[in-house]
């Protein structure tokens, strides 16, 4: 009790102007920032992976697979940080025991269920199925015990049988572009409903997450499909990382310009809490928006990116670059979501007072439990590429 | 003739899909309590386990019944919004037995304190204390009968109800400045507060007694000139009079 009123006590020695006495403490803290971070991840690792299987993106095939374990791998870990945020994860399945439609934090389970379920999972699956039934057979010992469970005994690989598959991919990727963009638009839905908070209410926002989920994905496939074949001595096919860069720049562009419409849009209609709004971007959120996420995050990445890609530079130093674009994204994007999160609850609801979020370093809500949910996924990532390889070489085999 | 066949990996997810259905038909029927959804979206027996719960509190029509004294008492007096369980606790059994059970009586500061502990957000008024230096360490029935808690003399000073406002006051421009400066208050209002208002300025020129440029007051005050300073608003619509340097 007393370390809760020793931290209340040094957050309220920070506080500006009016604020109300429930606003000295944020109640949403770092878990909220990482769930929509992760969420967006998915999605856009998910958009990528369709760009191969409907649109025919020939260039962008060696990066399909692994970017649906990305997908997948996050996905798994993206709710965990609400569950910790909530406490009592042990109650989480009786929303879906008990649905209701009237709620939309409670339907999300069911996004997220139909998500995992029957796009992730079925298309990996039937990707995957004429392969795990071969390393079923050349395999021994637990590996050979664990892809026959996952082939389920569906043994056919005959020529009917895998053209079925991939029909099947196709069918489920045509599915799962508006679930990804149901998924990942549920989130910004969230934030953009919150009538009563001027810094979240408004329609682009849905909008907004998806093109920055869609960046933050196709960055993240790129900075691992990058490293990855680092690690395997390969070289990276120059082709995939162009087309991967462009598509990368493209909606980036797009993402700013949405931003930028929102932010025109709000300097417009100057509603009275413009005010307070423009204190916060030019006090508590200068670092953090002004210059990680719009500078380091956005502009920069596109300068270096259509340097990288429309001059004449030699591949390796293509390749430095857009490796340093895609990893100035990923720290943008989770400014994004910080700026949101934490950028809504900063402002007093009388308008007329800032407060300060002071984040802890262990306990439930801690920045170590923050750090271990975003490592978390790369190590069920490498889990799933030991089991499911997904590069070329060890499917021929 | 060529028949339709279900492919072999279809029939098996379908197996699975349906042990996946199976599984929640039945975690469902576990789970799902009874009666839930019958009212709304909880579990509608709730409702009887709560109204079968033992009655705790008596209400303040069956204390009455017997105490009439305290209650004719509170009836008049500023507590008469409160019930007696508020501060004697659910007496339910007391009102059954008044013999075998006694109600709580609260006799330290504490209690009071609740609700009379100085706190800015409640309103300006009420009756608020600084709990270490309002009459230290003694018990408050000592001086304030709780159904009657008119204190037994007349505050001294304004601050003793208007503790806010005397505090912003202590740090501004305006600290020298007596209460009674601005406000005309009758002795009246230091009984019964809400039966006697105090007045407050109503128009410019009363602040133009100090702050006009031919003012009497002293040199180091802040001067403007009410003719263009403003407009047509009041002194009190931009500048709050308890801490005027404040915006």
């Amino acid at each position: 009790m007393d370390e809760l009123f020793k931290q209340l006590a040094e957050s309220l020695s920070q506080v500006s102007g009016f604020i109300y006495p429930n606003e000295a403490e944020l109640h949403w803290a770092l878990l909220v920032v990482i769930y929509p971070y992760l969420t967006g991840l998915v999605a856009g690792a998910f958009i990528l992976a369709s760009l191969e299987k409907v649109f025919k993106v020939k260039e962008v095939e060696p990066t399909y697979r692994l970017a649906m374990l990305t997908a997948l791998a996050f996905l798994i870990v993206a709710p965990m940080p609400l569950l910790a945020h909530l406490g009592h994860p042990e109650r989480s399945f009786e929303i879906f025991l008990t649905p209701h439609f009237e709620s939309a934090m409670a339907m999300f389970g069911f996004v997220y269920a139909w998500y995992l379920m029957v796009v992730l999972l079925l298309e990996i699956w039937f990707e995957y199925r004429a392969d795990v039934v071969k390393w079923s057979e050349s395999q021994k010992g637990w590996r050979r015990l664990a892809y026959r469970l996952i082939s389920l005994g569906s043994n056919d690989i005959s020529p009917k049988a895998v053209a079925f598959d991939q029909k099947a991919v196709h069918t489920i990727t045509l599915i799962g572009i508006p679930s990804a963009f149901l998924l990942h638009g549920y989130v910004g839905f969230i934030f953009g409903s919150v009538k009563a908070n001027p810094w979240w209410s408004s329609v682009l926002m849905p909008i907004v997450f998806l093109f920055s989920a869609i960046v933050s994905g196709i960055a993240l496939v790129l900075l691992l499909y990058y490293f990855t074949t680092l690690v395997r001595r390969k070289t990276p096919e120059m082709s995939c990382l162009n087309k991967l860069a462009s598509f990368l720049l493209y909606t980036l562009i797009v993402d700013l310009s949405l931003e930028t419409l929102d932010f025109i849009h709000r300097l417009y209609e100057s509603e009275e809490s413009i005010k307070i709004l423009s204190e916060l971007i030019f006090s508590k959120l200068f670092l953090s928006l002004t210059i990680v996420q719009i500078l380091l995050g956005t502009i920069g990445p596109i300068l270096l990116l259509a340097i990288a890609r429309f001059s004449r530079l030699p591949d390796e130093l293509k390749r430095v670059g857009y490796f340093i674009a895609a990893l100035l994204i990923q720290v943008g994007i989770f400014s994004t979501r910080w700026n949101v999160v934490i950028g809504g609850q900063l402002f007093s609801k009388s308008l007329r007072g800032l407060t300060v979020y002071k984040m802890q370093l262990v306990g439930a809500e801690g920045l170590l439990v923050g750090i271990g949910f975003l490592i978390l996924p790369f190590l069920i990532l490498f889990l799933l590429v030991k089991l499911l390889p997904p590069w070329q070489e060890s499917r021929s085999s | 003739m060529r028949t339709f066949r279900i492919p072999d990996q279809v029939a098996r997810l379908a197996v699975l899909f349906a042990v996946a259905v199976v599984a929640l038909v039945v975690v469902r029927h576990i789970f799902v309590p009874k009666s839930f959804g019958k009212l709304g979206h909880y579990r509608a027996a709730a409702v009887d386990e709560i109204a079968s719960q033992s009655v705790r509190y008596a209400g303040m029509q069956t204390c009455v019944e017997c105490h009439t004294e305290e209650a004719e008492k509170k009836s008049s007096s500023f507590h008469r919004g409160l019930a007696c369980e508020v501060c004697h606790g659910p007496a339910s059994e007391h009102a059954s037995d008044p013999e075998a059970k006694k109600p709580f009586v609260p006799r330290e500061r504490g209690a009071c304190l609740y609700c009379h502990n100085y706190l800015p957000s409640r309103p300006t008024g009420f009756p608020q204390i600084l709990e270490k230096l309002h009459n230290p360490m003694k018990p408050c029935p000592t001086c304030h009968n709780p159904h009657d808690p008119t204190p037994p003399h007349v505050p001294g000073t304004c601050s003793a109800c208007h503790a806010s406002i005397a505090r912003i006051k202590a740090i501004s421009h305006h600290d020298s400045l007596e209460c009674e400066t601005c406000h005309e208050a009758s002795p009246q209002h230091r009984q019964d507060p809400r039966s006697a208002l105090p007045k407050k300025p109503t128009n410019r020129e009363f602040c133009g007694k100090c702050h006009a440029q031919n003012a009497p007051s002293a040199k180091e005050i802040r001067r403007i000139d009410l003719a263009t300073h403003g407009g047509r608003y009041l002194c009190w619509q931009c500048h709050y009079p308890h801490y005027p340097e404040g915006r």
